[in-house]
C-alpha cells in the first residue's frame, strides 16, 4: 500500500465538486454505494482520500482484478488480502463498479 | 500550497506517533487550548472530498436528531446529509471530540492530547449538519423528542442515539482520579500520564481489563505492551501487573501472547480470570478473587455498559440490560422503531470500536434515507473492522474482520477467512497506523 498521490488528490477536487450536487438528494441509494463505503475509512470518503491508495475513478475492471488478486492470496497475507476475503465476488464487482464512477 | 501544507490540510501523517486501536463514543470531558483547536481545525477542515456546501434540506424533508458526537454519531450525521435530503441536528455535550484511538500514546509522551481533538466545523460548513452543544436530560423514544439542560425541547421524525459507554461503579472508588481508567480520552488520560511519569523507577503499575463486552477489545492489551516498553526505557526495574477479568486474552491472541510471555516477559505479569471486587484508593489496593494487589499507579478500567441515555430511555434490553438490542439492517431499537442505536452503545456481534462504529453509522444512514423514501433497508449490509495495535513504542500489529449479514439469525457474522491479524509486528505497521487513523478521522469529521 502506498500513500495516495497528493497531486492526484488535488486534481480530483474540482471534479468532486462537479459530481457532488447531482447525487446529494437522491433518496434511492445507487447500487454498490453502501458496500463501497466500507473502503472509505482507509481510502477516504467516496474513495478520494486522504488515506491509502485513492480508489475513485479507477476503472471497474482494474479495481475488481486488484481485489481478486488480494483475495486469492497472490499478494500475500496482508491486511488488504484478509480484508478482500470477506466479500463475495458479486460484492466486489458492485463496489468496484460504484467506485469507478466517482470522479 | 507546498506538499507539506497539502498533507496538513488532508490530515495525512502529520504526527509521527500513532497508537491505540479503537475509538468510541462521545463522553470526552475535555476542554482545549485555543491554539491547539486552531491547528486541529486547519487539519480537519482542509481539502478532501467534497469542498462544497450541500444544499439545505427542502421544506418537509425528514428530520433526524443525532445524539452524541463520537465516532458513530459524527459519521451518521455526515452521511445522512451526504446521502439524503434530510434535516440533521447533532446534539453533543462538548464542542470538540477527543479521540480514544491513539490516546494510549499520550501515556508514553509520544502524542499530545490536543493532537487528538476534532471539532464539528466541517460537519456544519461542508455538510450542513446543525449542531447543538448541550446536555441531554431526557429522551422520549415514542414521541421522538429530546429535552436539553437548557430547557429546549427538540423533536424529529427519527433519533439516532450514539452515547458511547458508561462505567460500572467500583466499590471503594471514592475518587476516580486516584485510579484513572483513561478509557474515555481527556483529563483522565492526562492524569494517568502524570501518575506514570511521577512513579519512581522500580515501581509497580497495575492495569485491569474488564469482562467483555467492553470498548476496544485489543485496547487494554496494546496499552499494556506500550506501557511495558516505556517502563523498560524510562523506569528501569518496574513491573506491570495485568489483571484480566476474562479467562484469557480476548483477541489477537498470538501477538499479545508472544508480547506478554516473550518480548515483555521481564516487565509484564499477566494474570487471567482476576475480577476486582472493591478497591482502596488510599493505599492503591485492588481486592480480587485472587487476593489483594497493590501498585504505585493503578489504571483501573471498569466493566462497561451503554451510555446512561440508553437505559434512561428504556432501551437497554441486550446483554443483561447493559446495551441496546437493535435490528442490524437499520440499527433501529427492537423496542422503539424510530430510535436507532449505533456504536459502542448497541449490543451486536460486532466489536465496540471506532472503525466499525463508522461503518455501522453508514449502514444506519443508508437505511434511514431509504425508510424516508418509502423503501426498506439494504437486505445484505456488510461492515468491517480494522485497527493497529502498538506492541512497542515504534512497532505495531494489525487486526481486521469483515462482517456479513446472516438473514436466518438476523445478526452480523464475521467471515472466517477475513478475521485475521498480522503475523508478528513491525515498524511499517506503526507508520501505517497513522495513515489509517488520519483517514478514519477524515472520513468521520471532514
Amino acid at each position: 500500500m502506498h500513500h495516495q498521490s497528493s497531486h492526484r488528490a488535488l486534481a480530483s477536487l474540482g471534479l468532486a465538486l462537479a459530481c457532488f450536487a447531482g447525487t446529494a438528494d437522491a433518496q434511492t441509494p445507487p447500487s454498490g454505494r453502501l458496500l463501497a463505503s466500507n473502503c472509505f475509512q482507509c481510502h477516504g470518503t467516496n474513495g478520494k482520500g486522504p488515506g491509502f491508495d485513492s480508489l475513485a475513478g479507477k476503472s471497474a475492471s482494474e479495481l475488481y482484478s486488484e481485489l481478486k488478486e488480494f483475495q486469492s492470496g497472490k499478494e500475500g497475507q496482508g491486511i488488504m488480502a484478509k480484508h478482500a476475503m470477506g466479500y463475495t465476488d458479486a460484492q466486489l464487482r458492485a463496489l468496484a463498479d460504484w467506485l469507478s464512477k466517482q470522479r | 500550497m507546498d506538499r507539506r501544507q497539502l498533507l496538513l490540510a488532508g490530515g495525512v501523517g502529520v504526527l509521527a506517533g500513532g497508537l491505540s486501536a479503537c475509538g468510541g463514543g462521545t463522553t470526552a470531558e475535555a476542554t482545549l487550548a485555543d491554539g491547539m483547536q486552531r491547528a486541529l481545525s486547519e487539519r480537519s477542515s482542509g481539502t478532501s472530498t467534497t469542498s462544497t456546501v450541500l444544499p439545505a434540506a427542502t421544506a418537509g424533508a425528514g428530520r433526524v436528531l443525532v445524539l452524541g458526537g463520537g465516532m458513530a454519531g459524527t459519521s451518521v450525521a455526515k452521511y445522512l446529509r451526504l446521502w439524503g435530503n434530510l434535516d440533521v441536528t447533532l446534539v453533543e455535550r462538548n464542542s470538540a471530540y477527543t479521540s480514544n484511538i491513539m490516546s494510549s500514546l499520550v501515556l508514553t509522551g509520544q502524542r499530545s492530547l490536543s493532537s487528538l481533538q476534532y471539532k464539528y466545523d466541517t460537519l456544519r460548513s461542508r455538510y450542513g449538519v446543525k449542531t447543538v452543544f448541550d446536555e441531554i436530560v431526557e429522551i422520549d423514544p415514542v414521541g421522538v423528542k429530546v429535552r436539553l439542560r437548557s430547557g429546549t425541547v427538540l423533536s424529529a421524525d427519527r433519533i439516532v442515539l450514539a452515547p458511547g459507554i458508561a462505567f460500572d461503579p467500583v466499590p471503594g472508588l471514592d475518587d476516580p482520579k486516584l485510579m484513572p481508567h483513561a478509557w474515555q480520552a481527556g483529563p483522565q488520560t492526562t492524569l494517568l500520564a502524570q501518575q506514570l511519569a511521577a512513579m519512581p523507577a522500580g515501581g509497580v503499575v497495575v492495569l485491569t481489563i474488564p469482562k467483555t463486552p467492553y470498548r476496544c477489545p485489543p485496547g487494554p492489551y496494546e496499552r499494556a505492551c506500550l506501557i511495558a516498553d516505556w517502563l523498560k526505557a524510562r523506569k528501569p526495574g518496574s513491573k506491570l501487573i495485568v489483571l484480566d477479568a476474562n479467562p484469557d486474552i480476548v483477541t489477537e491472541v498470538d501477538n499479545f501472547s508472544q508480547a506478554f510471555y516473550g518480548l515483555h516477559a521481564n516487565v509484564i505479569d499477566y494474570r487471567k480470570g482476576v475480577e476486582i471486587s472493591s478497591v482502596d484508593t488510599r493505599t492503591r489496593t485492588l481486592f480480587t478473587n485472587f487476593g489483594a494487589v497493590q501498585g504505585n499507579v493503578v489504571n483501573l478500567i471498569p466493566p462497561q455498559r451503554a451510555g446512561a441515555l440508553v437505559a434512561a430511555a428504556g432501551l437497554a434490553n441486550a446483554t443483561q440490560g447493559r446495551f441496546a438490542a437493535v435490528d442490524v439492517l437499520s440499527y433501529a431499537s427492537t423496542i422503539a422503531p424510530k430510535v436507532h442505536v449505533i456504536g459502542d452503545a448497541s449490543g451486536t456481534t460486532q466489536p465496540k470500536a471506532g472503525h466499525i462504529a463508522n461503518q455501522e453509522a453508514k449502514v444506519c444512514a443508508d437505511a434511514i434515507v431509504r425508510l424516508f423514501g418509502g423503501g426498506q433497508p439494504d437486505p445484505a449490509p456488510v461492515t468491517n473492522s480494522a485497527c493497529y495495535s502498538t506492541i512497542t513504542m515504534s512497532q505495531a500489529s494489525w487486526l481486521t474482520a469483515v462482517f456479513q449479514y446472516d438473514g436466518a439469525n438476523r445478526v452480523m457474522t464475521p467471515v472466517a477467512k477475513s478475521s485475521a491479524a498480522s503475523v508478528g509486528w513491525n515498524k511499517d505497521n506503526f507508520e501505517q497506523m497513522s495513515t489509517w487513523f488520519n483517514a478514519l478521522m477524515a472520513d468521520t469529521f471532514a
